[in-house]
């Protein structure tokens, strides 16, 4: 009981780096149908993801869902970005994507993602793996909080 | 230059005039036959260049002069490495002693792009075939020249057409999927979010709508398989095809269970090969071989026969059939013979399974009659000589 009541009084943070927003939207809709409360923040290219991240008025996310084909700035570079940050490199980041391209998995594992998901067709599938995401990152395992 | 007067009657042997008619005024009863020679090798439209065992040039025709900018009085009595580019011109007197040597009719520089040089140092692609010739004066070399410049650009053009409509087609099936997943996305989030509110003509609506967007995925998933067996293929090299036959049928495995089908197979051999794109072959045909079945359970007997350089391996099925009249169409891209209620597909199987076998230097085609089953063969290159 105090542990569910823990996590309702502080909202799980997200950062979303998509720039299609009819997939923003989808994953907003999708979140909606989550049980963990969470606020979703939402950067439309690599450009404004690092800027957030290094904002010092923006809250840490505490779990990063980031596209892989951007402007400005792709999500590899993101990631790279990310994970060779001292301050940044302990918040998971999932790959969410259209690619199911064999050399995207492994350069993004090889540059330390935590998981690559590639986005199903199916919207039933969809929202279903958004609430295994959901699950597992945020009821599942423990997050570091610095 | 008393050489070719005339032309003897056995083949490369040309004879001089001294040889031919022992009398003492020879030319009159020779004139004919000169003049029909000279008129064949002036017409060719090859250039022909005869060069004596020194490499001297001692006839040359009109074409010649068109290819390589001189005018005849310019080539003959001069060497032959005028007319051969600076970088190989030192070499050249070697390469000429050498088959000299051992002369034997062959094309010059098999394998590696020939180029000849013009008046004025410009160089232009071409073949050359070499003919000796014996006469009593020694052997000389026939050397006959083929301007392959258009070829070249046409080849060339080609490849340029094919890496574009190969990259388009990737591109474009790419690009394409994001906004029909759009689509398909919001209509399927209406159904599920409104479903309750929306009347039964709406939901036939939005089924029309899903169906239209599952097609079109398909078809750009076919088309971007399509374009990737050239694009995407990986070397030829010896592959064992019983390996390659055992994974397509675990591939398969849930049809196969499905249908009750039967298969069995000859001794399969090793091809030259990618063995990926086998794969897709074996699964597409028998895969039709399974769909297309008639009233009793599909038996497939997948065979190998040797034919000369060539495996020909074949798919037989018990299933209903193809008419004659569509043989050649079901290898066209899109080409349908039954409609969609009938049986599922885009009509991209066999094209690809053309595209594959032809990327192998090898050809598929079909035997069949409507109800009597229908045995799809292709070749592909052994590994032996």
């Amino acid at each position: 009981m105090t542990v569910s009541m823990g996590i309702a009084a502080a909202p799980i943070e997200i950062l979303l780096v998509e720039d299609n927003p009819a997939d923003v939207r989808l994953t907003v809709e999708a979140l909606k149908e989550a049980r963990v409360r969470n606020r979703l923040r939402v950067a439309r290219d690599g450009v404004e993801a690092m800027a957030m991240l290094r904002s010092d008025s923006a809250p840490r996310p505490d779990l990063i869902l980031l596209d892989l084909n951007l402007p400005r700035k792709d999500g590899r570079e993101v990631l790279q970005e990310i994970k060779q940050d001292e301050t940044l490199r302990h918040i998971p980041v999932v790959i969410l994507t259209t690619s199911q391209a064999e050399q995207d998995i492994l350069q993004c594992y090889r540059l330390r993602a935590n998981a690559f998901v590639t986005k199903p067709v199916e919207i039933d599938q969809f929202f279903q793996v958004v609430r295994s995401m959901e699950q597992f990152w945020l009821e599942v395992v423990k997050l570091a909080r610095p | 230059m008393s050489l070719a007067r005339g032309v003897g009657a056995a083949g490369n042997r040309i004879d001089t005039v001294a040889t031919q008619t022992p009398s003492s005024d020879p030319r009159p009863p020779l004139a004919p036959t000169e003049r029909l020679f000279r008129a064949v090798v002036e017409s060719s439209p090859n250039g022909v260049i005869m060069v004596d065992g020194r490499g001297v040039m001692v006839l040359v025709n009109r074409e010649t002069e068109r290819l390589f900018g001189y005018h005849r009085d310019e080539l003959l009595g001069q060497s032959i490495e005028m007319l051969v580019p600076a970088q190989l011109r030192p070499r050249h007197p070697d390469l000429r002693a050498t088959f000299h040597a051992s002369p034997q009719a062959r094309p010059m520089g098999a394998g590696r792009d020939l180029f000849g040089r013009r008046k004025g140092g410009g160089e232009i692609p071409v073949e050359i075939g070499l003919t000796p010739v014996d006469t009593d004066e020694g052997t000389f070399v026939l050397a006959t020249v083929v301007d392959i410049g258009p070829r070249k650009q046409a080849e060339e053009e080609l490849r340029r057409s094919n890496e574009e409509l190969e990259r388009f087609a990737y591109v474009a099936s790419h690009d394409l999927q994001e906004p029909l997943r759009t689509v398909a996305s919001y209509v399927q989030l209406l159904s599920r979010r409104y479903r309750d509110r929306l009347d039964g003509d709406a939901m036939d609506f939005i089924d029309f709508a899903v169906g239209g967007v599952r097609r079109m995925q398909h078809l750009i998933e076919d088309l971007l398989a399509f374009s990737r067996v050239g694009t995407r293929g990986a070397p030829l090299v010896p592959t064992e095809l019983p390996s390659v036959l055992r994974a397509t049928l675990d591939t398969l495995h849930a049809a196969l269970e499905e249908s009750g089908a039967e298969v069995t197979s000859d001794e399969m051999p090793t091809v030259v090969a990618d063995a990926g794109q086998v794969a897709q072959l074996l699964t597409n045909l028998i895969g039709n071989a399974l769909k297309f079945r008639g009233a009793e359970p599909p038996r497939v007997h997948v065979g190998a026969e040797r034919i000369g350089r060539m495996w020909s391996i074949s798919v037989r099925d018990n299933g209903i059939g193809i008419a004659p009249e569509y043989f050649d169409r079901i290898f066209v891209i899109f080409q349908r013979l039954h409609s969609r209620e009938e049986y599922a597909g885009t009509g991209v199987g066999l094209a690809i399974c053309k595209k594959i076998v032809e990327r192998h230097g090898g050809r598929i085609w079909v035997e069949s009659r409507p109800g009597q089953g229908a045995r799809f063969t292709f070749t592909l290159p052994s590994t032996a000589e």
